[in-house]
């Protein structure tokens, strides 16, 4: 029986809609997207902002090429992050704790700078392999503790991975504000600037085309992992029915493990971006947020390695966009977070009515 | 002290406790504190404390009827769905509340405001009111000496409790969140009452922000929830959603925060202030540790249906 409202006007029917086209999805999203923006316009004009020329400052950062290849840089540590993320979730593992493992990479990154700087342990150009090395494990190493809770003691992973967000945010704030604090950095919570050889700049010296190349392989890396090998199909068995991979013969433990590992870990690598190729340097807050815009990203992109690129792109156009509407207009930085938050709901709702058709049946119809 | 932290916990663990029990889970909470937070900020200003607590509680109400219609009757993953509410309300506060933006609402709302209070970061505190007789005595005599909120708190938990468990409707609502198919079997109508449940803990959500700010910490500043709303989340597991278990975990989470404070004020040897901050999140975990071996051991319970949307057809 499909559920329905009576309502004065009716009756409201809404049923599940039998099979859609690729385009017909795209236009509902495209939709969607345009719904939100009317919304976040009706919110800055209803406080006397001019929504027209805040939108003009927004799509202006896809035009002009500074700001574009600034948006790309932000989309680095968002893209990396949900990449990963979008392997937890085919495993319907909910990691929310996209931001604390970003903030262990940018530590693990550092770690190493800082050990080739105080010890001179590592050749020059074995560094940057090391720091993608470290960042990987232990950005991983912080998805997996909420795996093995909940592979060893069946704790949901939603609380614990967000839990340890704020923990590794303090993490930071420890490190910069005591062993780590840059010398020569008149005190403020500072690591040391990062030397030339720990930048992220080797893809004709610009971190946001070696970014983007980075986003890539690991696009390449989820999808190969997802569609063509063993671990890949068991992550996704697991996502669809534990029980159906328990009597697969599939070890549900060790793949929850494993998939809670790689998540991580590619946000660990997000890190990474952040710290040698965005700012440079450790410092607290080095991240606005990307892990939970990572979240976004997965979700709007249908887990779709390749579309999280774009999607990402988007996303940190948006984050750029913030910062230019704070300077043109006034309009505070937040202003872009709520945008982004409306698009996320808007999409959503889309996602329900590609899904569902609704009826209207006049009064005196009679229903089925 | 500890009553002071613990009541933020206590009243958006209380509407959060009644949402679970019909089988939503609010993620949201966190947003909607913040929200209730910036809303009372700005309604204080422009009209004192009544209208705030009350303006908070109506956002509250209003923030969660998105995810009622999101998740309810539109049947979207609750997680994202609700993970999407506290974004929205992460960013929406922090629009709302900034100078700039503040200040023109606040000359919408009330435009005799003075040009002090338009650019203000701080609103007065919420004033403590004895209780005449038990506010004087020994040891026990600090839980009376407390601001309104934090009496109401006091009255609501074991009134929640009694409705949830000594009721009709409270046995509604239960049965919802366990096996909604029967209930609705029974006549109950399992999406007005989810719908119900939702918005009692936005209000009580936006009620825990309104009294975060006004009665604990009225200075604003963006996104001061800090993950309050999700430590909140964990404590409704910790409490066996049950609000008279509430209450002790409300004042356990409240406790180790003033001991976080204390021993900072003690400046305790070498330990850094950050490695303590740590302690509610790295406490909270422990608790969901605790709570998932001991409900394996006793089978107490999920209720059966958290997070499941329910539809008719399948």
């Amino acid at each position: 029986m499909p559920f329905t409202l009576e309502t004065r006007l009716g009756r409201i029917r809404v049923e599940r809609r039998v099979g859609y086209g690729r385009l017909y999805s795209i236009s509902m999203t495209l939709l969607s997207l345009a719904i939100a923006l009317l919304v976040a316009g009706l919110i800055l004009a209803s406080l006397g902002l001019d929504p027209v020329a805040a939108f003009q400052v927004i799509f202006g950062v896809f035009m002009k090429p500074s700001l574009l290849l600034e948006s790309i840089k932000q989309s680095i540590p968002i893209c990396l992050a949900a990449l990963g993320l979008s392997i937890a979730f085919k495993m319907n593992f909910w990691n929310i704790g996209a931001e604390g493992q970003l903030y262990m990479g940018m530590i693990a990154s550092t770690g190493i700078v800082l050990l080739h700087s105080y010890y001179g342990l590592f050749n020059e150009w074995a560094i940057m392999p090391l720091m993608l090395l470290a960042s990987f494990l232990l950005g991983g190493a912080w998805c997996l503790i909420a795996g093995a809770l909940k592979a060893r003691l069946g704790v949901n992973e939603i609380l614990p991975t967000l839990m340890l967000n704020y923990v590794a945010m303090l993490v930071v704030e420890f490190l910069v504000h005591g062993p780590w604090r840059d010398p020569k950095g008149y005190g403020f919570p500072l690591s040391i600037p990062f030397p030339d050889y720990a930048k992220l700049n080797f893809v004709f010296g610009e971190p946001a085309y070696t970014g983007l190349l980075l986003s890539v392989l690991g696009a390449a890396a989820v999808f190969l992992l997802l569609e063509y090998t063993k671990p890949g199909f068991e992550i996704k068995v697991v996502g669809q029915s534990p029980a159906v991979a328990r009597y697969a013969g599939i070890r549900v433990r060790r793949t929850i493990l494993l998939g809670s590992f790689l998540s991580g870990g590619l946000a660990g690598i997000g890190g990474l971006s952040i710290v040698s190729g965005i700012i440079g340097r450790l410092r607290p807050g080095a991240s606005p947020g990307y892990g939970y815009t990572a979240i976004m990203v997965a979700a709007l992109a249908g887990l779709n390695p390749w579309v999280v690129i774009v999607a990402s792109i988007f996303f940190g156009g948006l984050l750029t966009a913030g910062g230019a509407l704070q300077m043109s207009m006034g309009i505070p930085r937040a202003a872009a977070q709520m945008i982004q938050a409306i698009i996320f709901l808007m999409i959503l709702v889309g996602e329900f009515i590609k899904r569902y058709k609704i009826v209207l049946e006049k009064p005196g119809v009679s229903g089925s | 002290m500890t009553v002071q932290v613990g009541t933020v916990y206590l009243l958006a663990s209380l509407g959060e406790i009644y949402a679970e029990r019909s089988g939503i889970l609010n993620l949201g909470l966190e947003g909607i504190m913040v929200m209730g937070a910036a809303i009372s900020f700005i309604f204080t200003l422009a009209y004192g404390h009544l209208a705030a607590i009350l303006a908070s509680i109506i956002v509250g109400i209003l923030m969660s009827l998105i995810l009622a219609v999101m998740a309810i009757y539109m049947r979207l993953n609750q997680t994202v769905t609700g993970l999407a509410l506290t974004m929205f309300g992460l960013g929406l506060s922090g629009f709302l509340a900034s100078p700039e933006i503040r200040r023109i609402i606040l000359l919408a709302l009330n435009p005799s405001l003075p040009e002090r209070l338009l650019a203000i970061q701080e609103a007065p505190k919420l004033p403590e009111i004895p209780v005449p007789g038990l506010s004087e005595i020994p040891v026990i005599g600090c839980f009376f000496r407390q601001n309104v909120l934090v009496y109401i708190s006091y009255m609501a938990a074991p009134l929640m409790w009694f409705i949830l468990f000594k009721t009709k409707p409270g046995l509604s609502l239960r049965s919802v969140g366990e096996n909604p198919a029967a209930a609705d079997a029974m006549g109950i109508n399992v999406f007005k009452l989810r719908c119900a449940a939702t918005m009692i803990s936005g209000g009580f959500a936006g009620l825990a922000g309104a009294y975060l700010f006004l009665g604990f910490q009225p200075f604003w500043q963006e996104g001061l929830t800090a993950g309050k709303g999700f430590i909140a989340l964990s404590l409704v597991i910790l409490s066996t959603w049950n609000p008279l278990k509430a209450i002790l975990g409300a004042y356990l989470f409240g406790g180790v925060e003033v001991i976080q404070y204390r021993l900072q004020l003690f400046g305790l040897g070498a330990l850094s202030p950050y490695l303590l901050a740590m302690l509610p999140y790295l406490i909270a975990i422990a608790a969901l540790i605790a709570v998932s071996i001991e409900s394996v051991r006793k089978r107490i319970g999920v209720p059966a249906s958290l997070g499941i949307p329910y539809s008719r057809e399948e």
